[in-house]
């Protein structure tokens, strides 16, 4: 049995157990700290860095993703800085640039007030954020969606590019944040990021559990 | 051969070499580095060893080709002993008489003999050549004394007597103390202090430990790694084997990329040899240590080198980096405690041992100790592989190894740490070598790239290239790096073809900042590095290029315009022969024009001008 332990989020006490995920605890606890790539039910790749924070360690602060972060007894993270907003918002940004259009990150752009885009907008299918290829290898245990190639040339296929290895069980396409769409009722505000979306029934003025997280 | 079964054996072995090496009166030392066997030292061996024999000498010539010596632009180099005579640039037709005369005789061949660059003067011995004397080659003269493929050569330099001493008189914990106390640091890129990291290794809980040699070097331009590995394979796989006693592993692999096939080769050849001594294996040394190395070779992916892909890749995983949270030390290749070391760490660690943490504290600044192997390349006039101690200036690397600056023009800066590096201007000059000195300044040791600008580099272009490779080396997995950095060339490839504004001098900053603390591993969190510092000690060169819309190096294409200088040109029909888009018109009777629409601004045909009558406006 892992131990119990506590770690801290922007200074809430939240008890949880050693090793266990810092971004699931803290969506538990009702702390919403905005993700993207993660996905309960497969393992965390923090590929691509929404979900970034500040935890303090040997008394030096450094951002890494809540994802992939493992909590340790008397953890200190911070989630909502001033860093990690910049930071944050930044990043929605790079994202929104290459899929504007997306109900998904329009919705996480304005739940971070990022409202100024100050690239040259692109029309991309994907944004390689590898939901799909988790879901495939981890959840249909198909393993045959994968990433090829590197830096700007990385993108999604099948082995050899061919269809028949997949089963079109469509795991895949329930997860990808380009064929969502968040959830919900709007007009209300969150009292966490203050964004207009759906509220949360269980726990009063947080945002809903999104079909993003 | 008869194996070492005792450290008794080993030294009985030392003697006998020396005792068969000092029969022969003279010693012929051949580079045969990679570098050089481009440029023909092959032949030049082979005509050695014929000569050699052809003459009747072998019986007192030992001819011995090594791993390179860092001097490679002069290579094939050919060494004499005793007197250290060298010759530079040999041809195989210059060997009979190299022999008559050298050889037999003792008398010098001026011709073949080096010309200091900077003073003009030929020098006969190799340890008065400047580009050496100011030097400190720990590591690097050793691959001088040794055929890489002869266990003897390093045995006979006193190789394996500290493997021998750590088995024999050290505890595990006394080694990782030693190494702790030496100072020495990563030579790999971050300078993490190495007996902390093995400590860290050997406090881990594990079913089992690995020690790793990074032998990946992906950085453009360098090849120290690929050099020691080369010529002295056996200090890395010593090194290892005292790495592997100190932290409890069984099992060591190098991962080599495979675009080094001699430096597969040679640890190959080395590993089998010392396996065959019982060096490797079970019960080392009849001591009942059991270690064993392996060496893998990798795809060549520069991405590879970090830690955690190259455990991925070894795993045989796609080499993809991930999250650092719990180190490599704990959680590392198979998800056991893991100790990975650069090529040059591990080549420092016999002679840590041999002659004491003291001895190497000794070297160096207050916070970074011992010796670096630099590969000096650019606008200098010796290039090569260099190897300085600590705290060395680096104006004296670039103006007394290097020779200062080339073909009359001015330097203006020095790129340190490899793509994702930093330039620092010449202002900048007085700052030592030095991990905590050169990071202060906005740039990095690196592995230990150093290239030279002068003002024929246009600072933009510079970050712009290096930019480019990081965005096709960045694995592409996390969005600050993949995107991030793509956005980044894409501003500076704006601000290079004059479509610049100042505001997005603000956004490279922003953005900058994001990729290095929010990116995944170290290659995204250094990427901005090169824009970083051409910023910060440069950007006046980016006002120039959005405000004015002018390169004042001429090398943006976009912003230059060649044009022909009709009081110059002869109108001798070269530059229109060589133009590849018939861009230059003009004859005997009229003047020569460029066509602006036409002309790529290649610069072919300012090259083929005699006249120097082509400008760069
Ligand atoms: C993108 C990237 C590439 C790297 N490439 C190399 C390499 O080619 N060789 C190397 O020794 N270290 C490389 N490193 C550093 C390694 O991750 C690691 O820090 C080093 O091998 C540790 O050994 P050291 O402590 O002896 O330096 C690289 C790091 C990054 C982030
Ligand atoms: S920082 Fe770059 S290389 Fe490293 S994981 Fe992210 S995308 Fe890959
Ligand atoms: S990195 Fe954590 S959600 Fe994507």
């Amino acid at each position: 049995m892992p131990e119990p332990i506590t770690i801290f989020v922007d200074d809430i006490a939240i008890e949880t157990t050693e090793g266990a995920n810092v971004l699931d605890a803290a969506l538990r606890a009702g702390i919403c700290i905005p993700n993207l790539c993660y996905l309960p039910e497969v393992t965390p790749t923090g590929a691509c860095r929404v979900c970034i924070v500040e935890v303090e360690r040997h008394g030096r602060t450094k951002m890494t993703a809540a994802c992939t972060l493992e909590a340790r007894e008397g953890m200190i993270v911070r989630a909502h800085s001033e860093p990690v907003l910049r930071a944050r918002r930044n990043i929605v940004e790079l994202l929104l640039a290459e899929a504007p259009e997306s109900p998904v990150l329009q919705a996480l752009a304005e739940r971070l007030s990022v409202t100024d885009v100050r690239y040259s907008r692109r029309d991309r299918d994907c944004i390689l954020c590898g939901r799909c290829v988790a879901a495939c290898a981890e959840v249909a245990k198909q393993g045959s969606l994968g990433m090829i190639g590197r830096g700007a040339n990385r993108h999604k296929g099948l082995p050899f590019y061919k269809e028949e290895y997949c089963t079109q069980c469509n795991e895949c396409h329930d997860r990808c944040p380009l064929e969502l769409s968040p959830s919900g009722r709007r007009g209300d505000h969150c009292g966490v990021c203050g964004s207009e979306l759906s509220m949360n029934d269980a726990i009063p003025d947080i945002c809903e559990d999104c079909v993003l997280s | 051969m008869p194996e070492l079964d005792s450290i008794a054996s080993l030294e009985a072995r030392r003697e006998e070499v020396a005792f068969t090496l000092a029969r022969y009166r003279t010693v012929v030392t051949m580079c045969g580095g990679t570098a050089c066997q481009a440029c023909g030292c092959q032949p030049v061996a082979r005509a050695m060893t014929r000569e050699v024999m052809a003459q009747g000498l072998e019986e007192t010539v030992y001819v011995r080709t090594t791993g390179c010596h860092g001097f490679c632009e002069q290579g094939p180099l050919v060494i004499i002993d005793p007197g250290g005579i060298v010759y530079v640039h040999v041809t195989p037709e210059d060997v009979p008489e190299i022999v008559a005369q050298t050889i037999r005789k003792g008398k010098v061949i001026e011709r073949l003999s080096y010309t200091d660059p900077v003073s003009d003067k030929t020098v006969q011995a190799e340890d008065e050549i400047p580009f050496y004397t100011r030097q400190k080659r720990l590591l690097l003269g050793e691959n001088r004394h040794i055929a890489p493929r002869d266990i003897d050569d390093y045995i006979a330099r006193g190789g394996y007597s500290a493997l021998a001493k750590a088995l024999d008189s050290m505890t595990p914990e006394a080694v990782v103390e030693e190494i702790e106390r030496s100072g020495l640091q990563g030579r790999g890129g971050g300078g993490y202090p190495t007996g902390k990291k093995w400590r860290q290794c050997r406090n881990a809980s594990g079913d089992a430990r690995y020690v790793i040699c990074n032998a990946d070097e992906g950085d453009p331009g360098d090849y120290m790694d690929r050099s020691l590995l080369e010529g002295n394979p056996h200090s890395i796989i010593e090194g290892m084997i005292i790495g592997a006693f100190a932290v409890g592993a069984r099992h060591g692999y190098i991962y080599v990329r495979k675009e080094y096939p001699l430096a597969v080769v040679n640890a190959g050849v080395a590993i089998r040899q010392a396996q065959a001594l019982r060096l490797l294996g079970e019960d080392i040394l009849g001591t009942g240590f059991d270690f064993d190395i392996q060496v893998v070779r990798g795809g060549g992916a520069f991405v590879c080198g970090e830690s955690t892909a190259l455990m991925a890749s070894l795993e045989g995983k796609v080499g993809e980096p991930r999250p650092k949270d719990i180190h490599t030390v704990e959680r590392g290749y198979l998800g056991q405690p893991t100790v990975l070391n650069n090529v040059e760490t591990w080549a420092n660690v016999p002679s840590i041992i041999r002659h004491g943490a003291d001895w190497f504290a000794s070297q160096g600044t207050e916070r970074s100790k011992g010796t670096k192997i630099f590969a000096l390349t650019g606008q200098v006039k010796n290039t090569g592989l260099i190897e300085v101690e600590m705290g060395t200036t680096l104006r004296e690397i670039i103006y007394d190894i290097g020779g200062g600056p080339k073909n009359g023009r001015e330097i203006k800066a020095v790129q340190t740490g490899g793509p994702s590096g930093g330039c620092l201007p010449t202002s900048q000059f007085d700052l030592p070598v030095d991990f905590d000195a050169l990071y202060e300044a906005g740039s990095m040791m690196g592995s230990g790239g150093m290239v030279v600008m002068d003002d024929s580099s246009c600072m933009v272009d510079v970050a712009k290239y290096f930019l480019a490779f990081l965005q096709d080396e960045s694995c592409g997995k996390c969005t600050p790096c993949r995107l991030g950095v793509g956005r980044l060339l894409e501003i500076v490839t704006d601000i290079s073809e004059g479509r610049g504004s100042l505001d997005q001098l603000d956004l490279l900053e922003d953005l900058s900042w994001t990729i290095s603390v929010a990116s995944l591993c170290a290659l995204g969190k250094t990427a901005p590095n090169p824009v970083l510092s051409t910023l910060k000690y440069f950007r006046d060169e980016y006002l120039d290029h959005i405000e004015n819309k002018r390169c004042a190096a001429g090398v943006c294409r976009a912003l230059i315009r060649l044009v022909i200088d009709s009081t110059l040109c002869d109108r001798c029909g070269k530059c229109i022969a060589n133009c590849p888009h018939k861009a230059i018109t003009g004859s005997r009777d009229t003047s020569y024009a460029i066509d602006d629409e036409l002309c790529t601004r290649c610069r072919i045909c300012a090259d083929a001008c005699e006249q120097h009558a082509i400008l760069v406006r």
